[in-house]
């Protein structure tokens, strides 16, 4: 029986613009079970994203809180945070964010850095992450010599190098073709078959509905719709 | 994160940026050049003064000398007694008297008059007498030494030293003698009877007026006389041979040497024959009411006694005893503390030229680094998004701006170094060519190194400071989401 890793309530977020007020989240309350891979779920400016920066710790709520099993985190320190990302967290964004002046294993092993682990051990760590997601032989290219499912892999790499508890995807597949968004989803359904849990924020519905146990349907800053999938894990 | 991870990483992004980087350093070595050069100037003034003073052992010399009529505490005559405590006062190695004589020379077809002192072996040995010139130390009574100011009495050049050792002077002392005078006084030449007979008026004899003026001339008459047999009365004669020339340009006027040093056995000979007939000594000893009687040089003591200190001892416990007994003092160390804090403003006004291009180079620094963070902030949010916190994120940068620091410290000393090195050479050359002798007047001292490399980093750490601190402060949503 899995239970839950993450918990918001009446999780708010809003900017001010000049005189206005923007809701980017309004009252969002929702669970993230030990393990599962979750889909956030809605269209440009749902709040979706504003929802993944929080849960990973990158920004604060104007409102409510998320408790990381059962401590808020909105009450960690800006370094405990920093801790927080470094240790449990890994994040995989849509335009891969990778450094240009660092090669692939570079590139994952930069995740290490601010792990505390050994200059040797994040080599070797790296190395074998991206052997794993099969590019072995292209560690030592530069990320402007890779393709985009290449370095969207590299970045999967990095954000697990560090056997992190929890991914955060930010519409991984977004910048990809169709192929490559298959070997992507494919990639992170097997991780989460592995024990990782994976939130991962995306418009498509069928990568949604294809790769996720559960969606939670966003709008305006909302959950409209929360279902269970038939999803490659849960089948 | 680890200092080596910092280091490498902000490495790469200088790496990555070479041209804003190098101009940017250049900035650096150009102003750190410049503050080593200049400052290198003063150093090298200042290691010229202090290795002149203490190679002739001046630190460690004070001279006492007695107290002045109107001082409040009257010191004991500075005699053998007064001598003897000196040498038994803590610190002090040897004291010495200084006894002065003017005596006449005649050397190189010259003919001078000069001031002469006497000195035991053991004085000689000490470092104020280390410094020849020319030739060695004498080995006999009839051998004596001469500085660079019996040179220049000569008008001969320092380079012609030793033209003369090895040369006999002729001296010679003008003694008072009391015979010589009565002698004199007594008789007033072969005509002087007839003369007188000739000038003075019978008939007026019985005028009291006219006998006084006549015996009033007379009387001043033998008492002129008296006094010119007196000053003339008797010439001392030696010959000696200079053994060596002493190295005293820098020693200067104030020091405790003499131009001509003899030793205390033909000094004697000199003091033995009577007062000299120098106005000065007479009215000294005219003062004393001492004219007629025979010199009795010792007794009159010494005008100073110089204190030859151990320079690992401190001096302040003699100096104390020297101050309660009465005596002045003058100590060459203490002269050079103020010497060396005038040194130090010295240095000090040629470092703020100095930092002024240092200011010049922060600004380059600060405005390499603004331009750097706001191209880098993606690259910002992404390093805070694997887990680096807001220190890490600053000590990246900051690590940057050391780097500059230390690179461009590190080839500025080589900068200024080599300008120090070309402006010695031209320096010296002209010094050659106008005659003047050869120093070094500029150095780049272990602890200038040091210190500019470190000041260099400290500067480039300061001026990337509130960058640094603009760059932990980015917002990694707004970065990422500027991407």
């Amino acid at each position: 029986m899995s239970h839950p890793l993450l918990i918001c309530r009446d999780l708010a977020r809003h900017y001010e613009r000049g005189p206005q007020t923007v809701r980017a989240l309004d009252g969002v309350s929702f669970e993230v079970e030990q393990g599962e891979f979750l889909a956030l779920l809605g269209a440009s400016g749902s709040g979706k994203s504003t929802l993944l920066n929080l849960l990973a710790g990158l920004d604060r709520p104007s409102a409510g809180r998320i408790e990381l099993e059962g401590r808020d985190l909105s009450a960690f320190s800006r370094r405990e945070l920093a801790a927080y990302r470094a240790h449990r967290v890994g994040m995989v964004f849509q335009a891969f964010n990778l450094l240009p002046q660092y090669t692939a294993r570079e590139n994952v092993a930069l995740a290490l850095v601010f792990d505390g682990s050994h200059h040797g051990e994040r080599r070797e760590l790296a190395a074998a992450m991206l052997e794993r997601l099969g590019l072995g032989e292209r560690m030592d290219h530069r990320p402007a010599d890779l393709s985009g499912g290449e370095q969207q892999r590299v970045a999967i790499a990095r954000a697990l190098v560090s056997r992190p508890d929890l991914l955060f995807a930010d519409e991984p597949t977004g910048n990809l073709d169709q192929e490559n968004s298959a070997r992507i989803s494919e990639l992170l359904a097997e991780f989460n078959r592995e024990g990782l849990t994976v939130v991962m924020v995306t418009h498509d519905r069928s990568l949604a509905g294809n790769s996720a146990r559960r969606i939670l349907e966003l709008e305006y800053g909302r959950v409209v719709d929360e279902r269970r999938t038939r999803g490659e894990v849960s089948s | 994160m680890t200092l080596r991870d910092a280091v490498a990483i902000a490495a790469g992004n200088l790496h990555r940026m070479k041209l804003r980087a190098t101009l940017t350093t250049a900035g650096v070595v150009i102003a750190i050049g410049a503050f080593v050069a200049m400052l290198s100037f003063g150093a090298g003034n200042r290691k010229l003064i202090t290795d002149r003073a203490e190679s002739l052992g001046l630190l460690n010399t004070v001279q006492v000398m007695p107290s002045l009529p109107g001082d409040s505490l009257q010191a004991p005559p500075l005699d053998e007694v007064a001598l003897a405590r000196m040498q038994a006062l803590p610190a002090v190695r040897l004291a010495y008297p200084l006894e002065s004589l003017a005596l006449d020379v005649e050397a190189a077809g010259e003919s001078i008059r000069v001031d002469a002192q006497a000195l035991l072996p053991s004085a000689l040995g000490t470092r104020l007498f280390s410094q020849f010139r020319s030739g060695a130390r004498p080995t006999g009574d009839r051998e004596v030494l001469v500085t660079d100011r019996f040179l220049e009495k000569l008008d001969l050049p320092y380079e012609e030293a030793d033209s003369l050792v090895g040369d006999t002077l002729f001296v010679s002392l003008r003694v008072a003698s009391l015979d010589s005078a009565l002698i004199r006084s007594f008789a007033p030449g072969e005509d002087y009877l007839s003369r007188l007979m000739a000038e003075v008026r019978v008939d007026s004899i019985a005028d009291r007026d006219y006998r006084r003026r006549i015996a009033g001339r007379e009387l001043s008459g033998a008492l002129r006389r008296f006094m010119d047999g007196y000053l003339n009365g008797r010439i001392e004669r030696d010959t000696l041979v200079v053994a060596g020339v002493l190295e005293g340009r820098f020693a200067g006027r104030n020091v405790p040497v003499k131009p001509l040093i003899l030793s205390p056995a033909a000094a004697a000979r000199f003091q033995n024959a009577g007062r000299p007939a120098d106005p000065m000594t007479l009215f000294a000893a005219m003062e004393r009411g001492e004219l007629f009687e025979p010199s009795t040089h010792a007794g009159e003591g010494f005008a100073q006694i110089t204190l030859d200190l151990d320079p690992y001892a401190p001096f302040e416990a003699a100096r104390d005893s020297l101050v309660a007994w009465g005596y002045r003092y003058h100590s060459f160390a203490e002269q050079f503390a103020e010497i060396r804090r005038v040194f130090f403003f010295f240095q000090l006004a040629l470092s703020a030229l100095g930092l002024v291009a240092l200011a010049t180079a922060a600004l380059g620094i600060v405005n390499t680094m603004l331009m750097s963070i706001s191209e880098r902030r993606r690259e910002i949010g992404v390093l805070k998004s694997l887990g680096a916190h807001e220190g890490q994120i600053r000590g990246l940068f900051l690590a940057e701006s050391a780097i500059i620091g230390a690179v461009g410290s590190g080839l500025g000393i080589l900068l200024g170094w080599t300008v120090a090195r070309i402006a010695s050479a031209i320096a010296k050359a002209v010094m050659a060519r106008e005659g003047a002798p050869m120093v070094e007047l500029f150095a780049t001292p272990g602890w200038l190194v040091i210190g500019s490399f470190l000041f260099g980093i400290l500067v480039s750490l300061l001026a990337g400071a509130a960058p640094a601190a603009r760059a932990a402060r980015v917002d990694p949503v707004e970065a990422l989401r500027g991407e």
